[in-house]
């Protein structure tokens, strides 16, 4: 399977990512996070585990379990983390703190190196035995909630390195190494890889979209962050100017007691325009997302907080330009007029949207390069290169491959 | 004449090249700068890989720099002071051979320095280190002839880490490429040749595995 990527990669990348893989050769591996499916993490992971097994690593991947009480907590502290305000249930930290007893009794941690997602699993720190344990966080911690900060600071602070998918979500309160590692796409998975015309227009049909007409499309959970009423406005303010479609195409995930009231909320706002599609799809969806982002003349990520927004990476990859938020990981996938543009309300976003839908010589020229931007800095060979390297270098080798002293251990090679 | 060309790109060195590569993941450094001012105090506290890694990462990185600025801190000047004369005057500040980030550091300064302009950013620069990360590529040149081939068809990344790496950190006087052909082969011309890139100014990686070739192709086969 692996081998596969050498048609876009090329073979040197991917000999490196072997070479590079040799040095974890016996090395045990674990992922936890909080969700099987649905969001960003889930679908990295449920990518990333078996290439890291089929490089020879001993790989698992576990996921917490919670009751409907403490992912209402954990989602009380996502918002916040990222808001800088909080909304915290009662109790909430001794429901976080519950859970993670309950889950570090249940869960083997007996491995060489840890991969804790996000902050619901963090308090797993508390159970380490051995090993040494990485923190990857996904979203935006540069502006939390204090007191939200301050809890898990304390179990943060236990580790041995942290990961963050942006310099942007940099602390400057940790010691230890803040790693950056963007998150990525998968270019073979159903939801990236290339289908044919048909199969883009027979999918756009079942879901009452016209694909002659031109489609405005965003992809994200029915969640806040996401400015779902932000991107209904922006439509309508299109849609004064051209006869132009939206499609919403969220997915539940069973971390986000929240998700139902935002699409009540999104419904109400839509009203009856049948130009309008609010799609919940089951979190399976891979091909249909795949047809909705390429059967769309502009894709949207109009965030107003934003972890890294993969969505912009599997648009650009279609050749799509995108309209996006300026926050969290955007920029660094929406570079202004070269692959997108970033946007700080509807009104911008309206804006950007017509100039597309208006031109198509720069919806092209804006496409072609963002599928090369991706195709350099954002597919899921980079990031398993990048879990490989930081691995290695929590377990203190800093050099890697068939020559096999670390560079640590040569004194010619000590940085000044 | 060509005889003998062939008998020197034929010729057995004394010790094989040994090709390595290596890559940077970077690490946040722990500092921000909004001003000018604080521009310069991250530059003073960061460490020589923090330097090494805006200054010429650029190169053979995948992050994003336009061609006409050479560097991080340039863009940031740009697009953020709104500074286009200071930006032009950092990007082309000079990494040639025998300079090390060291150097480098200094003249970052002074021109900074010398160049001061008010205002605050928006968006902050963020200083990011990296920690080399170094593997053997399993190929090496056992003649001249054969360190030609392999660098017309090695990863960059090995390129980057012999010429630029090894040398701007301080490890080596020279890059690698000169040091093996001056010591294996005497050829003083050629290594100078080299050595007289420089690898600061380049944003396409591949532009200056052309320009190695063509240094090499102009000094033997003159």
């Amino acid at each position: 399977m692996i081998e596969k990527y050498s048609e876009i990669i090329g073979e040197q990348e991917l000999d490196s990512i072997f070479k590079i893989a040799e040095k974890l050769k016996g090395v045990s591996v674990l992922h936890v996070n909080s969700t099987p499916s649905g969001g960003g993490v889930a679908e990295i992971l449920s990518r990333l585990v078996p290439l890291m097994r089929e490089l020879g690593i001993q790989t698992d991947w576990k996921v917490i379990r919670g009751d409907m009480e403490f992912f209402t907590v954990t989602k009380s502290f996502h918002n916040s983390l990222q808001n800088g305000y909080g909304d915290l249930p009662k109790g909430a930290f001794e429901i976080y703190n519950k859970w993670q007893e309950i889950n570090g009794n249940e869960i083997d941690l007996d491995y060489d190196v840890i991969f804790i997602h996000d902050p619901q699993p963090a308090g797993l720190i508390k159970f380490k035995k051995k090993g040494k344990w990485i923190w990857r966080c996904h979203i935006d911690i540069s502006n939390p909630y204090e007191p939200v900060w301050r809890f898990l600071k304390q179990y943060i602070d236990q580790y041995d390195s942290i990961i963050i998918s942006s310099p942007v979500f940099g602390r400057d309160d940790l010691s230890k190494p803040q790693y950056i590692v963007p998150p990525s796409i998968d270019p073979l998975s159903i939801k990236n890889r290339h289908i044919p015309e048909i199969t883009v227009r027979r999918i756009l049909y079942r879901y009452d979209v016209d694909p002659d007409r031109p489609i405005i499309t965003q992809v994200s959970r029915f969640d806040r962050a996401k400015d779902p009423l932000g991107v209904i406005k922006a439509y309508k303010l299109v849609k004064k100017h051209a006869d132009v479609q939206l499609v919403y195409v969220g997915s539940p995930a069973s971390d986000d007691p929240e998700g139902e009231i935002v699409y009540k909320e999104t419904v109400a706002a839509a009203g009856d325009d049948k130009d309008i599609k609010l799609l919940m799809l089951p979190p399976n969806s891979d091909l249909e997302i795949n047809a909705f982002q390429r059967g769309a003349t502009v894709v949207m990520q109009k965030s107003i907080k934003e972890g890294f927004g993969l969505t912009v990476s599997e648009a650009l990859w279609k050749e799509k330009p995108v309209i996006g938020g300026n926050t969290g990981g955007i920029p660094l996938q929406v570079i202004n007029n070269v692959t997108g543009y970033l946007v700080n309300t509807p009104e911008e976003a309206a804006h950007y949207t017509l100039y597309l839908l208006r031109n198509e010589k720069v919806r092209r020229e804006l496409g072609r390069n963002g599928r090369e931007h991706v195709k350099k800095n954002f597919l899921i060979t980079r990031e398993l290169r990048d879990y490989l390297m930081i691995a290695s270098l929590a377990l203190g080798g800093s050099s890697v491959g068939t020559s096999g002293d670390p560079i640590s251990s040569n004194p010619e090679w000590v940085p000044r | 004449m060509q005889k003998e060309i062939k008998e020197l790109l034929d010729k057995p060195a004394r010790t094989p090249f040994r090709f390595k590569a290596a890559y940077y993941p970077p690490k946040y450094a722990g500092i921000k700068a909004y001003t000018v001012d604080e521009l310069i105090e991250g530059i003073k506290r960061v460490d020589g890989l923090s330097i090494f890694y805006h200054i010429f990462h650029p190169l053979f990185s995948s992050h994003v720099v336009p061609e006409d600025m050479h560097n991080d801190f340039a863009l940031w000047i740009r697009d953020e002071l709104h500074n286009l004369e200071l930006a032009q005057l950092i990007s082309d500040v000079e990494g040639k051979e025998p300079r090390t980030v060291e150097d480098v550091r200094a003249d970052l300064i002074k021109i900074l320095n010398e160049n001061k302009v008010s205002g605050r950013a928006t968006k902050p620069f963020y200083f990011i280190s990296c920690t080399p990360v170094v593997y053997d590529t399993n190929k090496e040149a056992k003649t001249l002839g054969e360190l030609i081939d392999t660098i017309a068809t090695i990863t960059v990344r090995s390129i980057a880490y012999h010429f630029i790496f090894k040398r701007v950190m301080g490890y080596t006087a020279k890059n690698d490429f000169s040091l093996w052909i001056e010591e294996n082969y005497g050829l003083k011309e050629l290594s100078n040749a080299l050595s007289s890139i420089d690898p600061q100014t380049y944003t396409d990686e591949e532009k200056l595995r052309e320009d190695l070739l063509r240094k090499i192709e102009e000094v033997i086969f003159k």
